[in-house]
């Protein structure tokens, strides 16, 4: 669609760049030679190279990017099938149930999900993270499905169910492409809040099951030093050629 | 009630009410009984060094219930948790409107690029938030920072109109700011993918009957978004309810919200009972506004 | 379609194992400790001796460490509480009594931070540092606008503050704050009496509008950089905060001083859980801290003060000259221990504080 709309262009321009100036900083102070992190020393990779030897950061980088891979999916299929019955059908239980755990303050979430583990003497480690995680990430995906069915069209699918398409046919082939963008702002979603997410995993991580925001808060006692921002440059970079790879091999998987 | 066919359970449909029993039965056990533990807890007592002091028995082997209403009642003792409760909603409420501000633009600038170039947009939009929450706060801290360049550029500015010079760091704005910064993202994408199903055949026909830019906004695109609007409106306000990082890092010496006295319950003062019951109130406070709100929008035909 | 999943799962699963792992095979010791508490040297060595790997996780604040560990968590070998939360956790029977014949490097500890009432025979405890809290302040700007006062008078005092407006910090810690307010009014840090403590709220409800922030994170950096003037912390953090600011050749000194009124001591201890898997080991890393070269790594990396009488002679002069980290025995005799509170009292100081973070 072709538009010539320079004041909604600008609009947006104005907002990328509110999103993106504090993560300039972070990029550029990845690469300044200076510990204090206050002004630009002079340019340097050292922190990067640092961090290859930081083998606890690693691992908590990996733990990281594994449990969001892991409980974004789960929440995305559990999320939409939840978004789904919340219009279909007018469940009382089920819209409180999705809005609650969004509404949960998270520390309440982390000792109530701990307190629960160690009574279903349950061990804590990465499971118990992804099981969390999960928990916090069904809320927000079902949000975003159900904005996106309100105004659907129901006829369509309807029209295939009378040309005779089995329910299955109709939902991958119908509803699913339609429902497609709330699918994927949700799953985008989740994603972004397993990764980032430090509350609730400090109380169900087990020993030694460290994520990197855990691990970061461990080291920004004295401050953010550019080691944490060059993990965090580099988890960034990571992250979007993983997503870029899926979405090259999935052309229009996502997509209505 | 509308009458719509598709909402109604056609014999033929029954599978799809068994969709929903795998979230339901997932949210029962990971967060029903959990939080429920939790509601139980908001009845006992405090353990003498934290945790929770056992709720039957006594030391001396005597039987006894240990339950009370006392961590109920100190909510309502005295107004201080109750203009806490305020503030906060204060604060999320005008969070929101700043990130349906920001946030509408940017989802409809997104929604009515062309079709090739609206995931990677949406990606885009998403990135700054794979880099960690707290480095992007201590970021803005250095955007903040009196030494920095915008605070700096901005005392120019003022001094040349003959302002005295601010301070952003520590203070109500800078706490604003980063609320919208991290949560802006939860706005834009529920409202894009309501967005993305506009017909586009109905601004056209607006257009040749004459309607302008505004009207065609106003008339057409706002009314069918309201549902992503809503969406976005309640990932952003519940969860700006419950931050306190934000108030903790750059709120100065006033700034804190009801979450930071949440945490505060949790682990400095090892008081689970009471943290229990603010946690209650507040997530009961949240849910009945925005369950409160669905229902007016129900009423006014704009939501379902 | 299917090939593909293959591939990206597949894709994803090598990238995962291309990452090194922190949990190798042999021993695992799990250490719980504070951030930035112990040196990377200091874990390589031990981990070269005894042949295992030292997988740490970590904490914040006592009442972090405390949350976690009395809702149950377990699995940890080593964990390194302050007294209070040391006296809470032998109180609820939570600690492995330590076998001091495992011990031998214990006679290194000095005689003056052991047999403390919490723990009288150190059945469960052995000391391991401690931080005092204390000011930090810059001493250019000091002496520019005239403040001689070393004592919490520069924190509380509306006539120092006053030239001080927004540039000062307190920590955000209830019990830091009124312990300091407490010392600042003459009475003990532990005195848990309404009134008193009614008194204290009063000296910093007055001081409050003057200082910029509750700021336990960042000071250093703050203090380092210049935004900040004067900030109340740890010894440690001060430490560090002076070294910052002379490594980035800032055109004034922070420096740090104990307020001659008295101040808290910390007093971290290695204790054993009775929870842990590898009590062994564990004892094993206890004897291996208490050595007094590793003793004395501590301080010369992290500044912790160091309750460890054989390290004295491997510690850095410069460290061991600071009265504020090696307070001499006159210094000693005004320092207070915080003990561990019950239930009521952290309630009443709990209200007092967000009366105050509320006005």
């Amino acid at each position: 669609m072709k538009h010539k709309n320079l004041a909604l262009i600008l609009a947006a321009g104005a907002v990328f760049t509110f999103l993106y100036l504090p993560l300039v900083i972070v990029v550029v102070y990845s690469l300044n030679d200076s510990k204090l992190n206050a002004e630009w020393v002079g340019f340097t990779w050292k922190w990067y190279d640092q961090l290859f030897h930081n083998r606890a950061l690693l691992t908590a980088a990996r733990n990281s990017l594994m449990i969001a891979a892991i409980s974004a999916g789960a929440a995305t299929v559990l999320g939409t099938l939840a978004g789904m019955g919340m219009y279909h059908y007018r469940l009382k239980v089920l819209p409180a149930l999705v809005l609650t755990p969004i509404a949960m303050p998270d520390i309440l979430m982390g000792v109530s999900l701990l307190l629960f583990f160690i009574m279903l003497n349950m061990s804590l480690g990465l499971i118990s993270i992804v099981l969390a995680h999960i928990t916090f990430c069904i809320g927000f995906v079902a949000v975003s499905v159900r904005a996106r069915m309100s105004g659907i069209d129901p006829s369509l699918s309807e029209a295939a169910r009378d040309l005779g398409a089995s329910p299955w046919h109709c939902f991958q082939k119908i509803t699913l492409p339609l429902l497609a963008p709330g699918i994927l702002a949700g799953a985008l979603m989740a994603f972004t809040l397993s990764i980032d997410d430090f509350v609730i995993t400090f109380f169900v991580a087990g020993v030694g099951s460290s994520t990197l925001p855990l691990q970061i808060y461990s080291m920004v006692k004295i401050a953010v030093t550019p080691e944490v921002n060059a993990i965090s440059t580099l988890l960034m970079v990571l992250t979007l050629i993983l997503i870029t790879l899926t979405a090259r091999l999935f052309p229009g998987a996502l997509r209505s | 009630m509308k009458p719509n066919t598709a909402r109604n359970v056609g014999s033929g449909d029954r599978w799809k009410r068994l969709l929903a029993l795998p979230p339901m039965g997932y949210l029962l056990i990971f967060f029903a009984i959990p939080t429920l533990i939790m509601l139980f807890a908001s009845f006992r007592y405090a353990g003498e060094y934290g945790g929770l002091a056992p709720w039957y028995g006594n030391e001396d082997g005597s039987l006894s219930i240990n339950l009370t209403l006392e961590n109920w009642q100190r909510l309502f003792e005295t107004d201080l948790y109750l203009r806490l409760f305020l503030k906060s909603i204060m604060y999320a409420l005008l969070a929101t409107l700043l990130c349906i501000l920001l946030g509408y633009p940017l989802a409809l600038m997104i929604a009515r690029s062309p079709k090739k170039h609206r995931d990677l947009l949406l990606l885009l939009v998403i990135l700054p938030f794979w880099s960690n929450f707290l480095v992007r706060i201590y970021a803005w801290m250095i955007i903040f920072s009196p030494s920095g360049a915008l605070t700096r550029m901005m005392n120019v500015l003022l001094a040349t109109v003959g302002l005295a010079p601010v301070s952003l760091m520590y203070s109500s704005t800078a706490v604003i700011v980063c609320l919208v910064y991290v949560h802006l993202p939860f706005m834009v994408l529920p409202l894009y993918a309501n967005l993305e199903k506009h017909n586009p055949a109905l601004l056209a026909a607006a257009q040749d009957l004459g309607a302008n830019r505004w009207r065609r906004f106003w008339d057409i695109t706002w009314p069918l978004s309201l549902p992503g609007v809503y969406a976005g409106a309640i990932l952003v306000f519940i969860p700006v309810l419950g931050t306190f990082a934000i108030p903790d890092l750059l709120g100065g010496t006033d700034g804190i919200m009801i979450a930071n006295v949440i945490k505060q319950q949790f682990v400095e003062s090892r008081d689970w009972p009471f943290g229990s019951v603010l946690s209650m109130a507040l997530t009961a406070a949240a849910v009945l506004v925005v369950l409160l709100s669905a229902k007016m929008g129900t009423r006014r035909g704009t939501l379902r | 379609m299917k090939r593909r999943w293959v591939f990206v799962v597949g894709l994803f699963g090598l990238l995962m194992s291309a990452i090194p792992s922190a949990a190798a095979d042999g021993d695992r010791l799990h250490l719980f400790n504070w951030n930035d508490y112990i040196a990377q040297e200091t874990v390589t060595t031990f981990e070269q001796q005894c042949h295992c790997k030292v997988v740490q996780d970590y904490y914040s604040s006592t009442e972090e460490m405390m949350a976690k560990l009395l809702a149950g968590a377990s699995g940890y070998d080593v964990v390194v509480p302050t007294q209070n939360a040391l006296q809470a956790l032998i109180k609820q029977n939570f600690l492995h009594p330590l076998e001091k014949n495992l011990l031998p490097n214990f006679k290194n500890s000095d005689p003056g931070f052991l047999n403390r009432s919490y723990d009288p025979e150190n059945a469960y405890s052995v000391p391991y540092a401690f931080t005092t809290t204390l000011i930090g302040y810059n001493e250019q700007r000091l002496a520019k606008l005239g403040i001689t006062a070393r004592n919490w008078s520069l924190i509380f005092d509306p006539r120092v503050l006053s030239k001080l407006r927004g540039k000062v910090t307190v920590l955000d810690d209830a019990e830091e704050v009124f312990s300091a307010a407490l010392k600042y009014l003459g009475y003990s840090i532990n005195d848990r009496d309404e009134k008193h403590l009614r008194e204290a709220q009063q000296v910093i409800l007055t001081a409050k509008p003057y200082w910029a922030a509750f700021n336990s994170s960042s000071y250093i950096k703050e203090l380092a950089v210049g935004n900040i003037w004067v900030a109340h912390g740890y010894s440690s953090d001060m430490l560090q905060a002076q070294a910052d600011a002379k490594a980035a050749a800032r055109d004034f000194k922070v420096n740090f001083v104990l307020p001659t009124q008295g101040a808290v001591l910390a007093l971290d201890n290695m204790v054993i859980p009775k929870s842990a898997k590898n009590k062994a080991l564990a004892h094993r890393f206890i004897n291996f801290m208490l050595e007094s070269k590793n003793a004395a790594t501590l301080t010369n990396k992290i500044g912790a003060g160091n309750p460890n009488r054989a390290a004295a002679e491997f510690i850095d002069a410069k460290i061991r000259k600071q009265n504020a980290i090696f307070p001499d025995a006159a210094t000693l005799t005004k320092l207070e221990t915080l003990e561990a509170s019950n239930a009521k009292q952290r309630r009443l100081l709990n209200t007092l504080w967000t009366e105050i973070k509320i006005k």
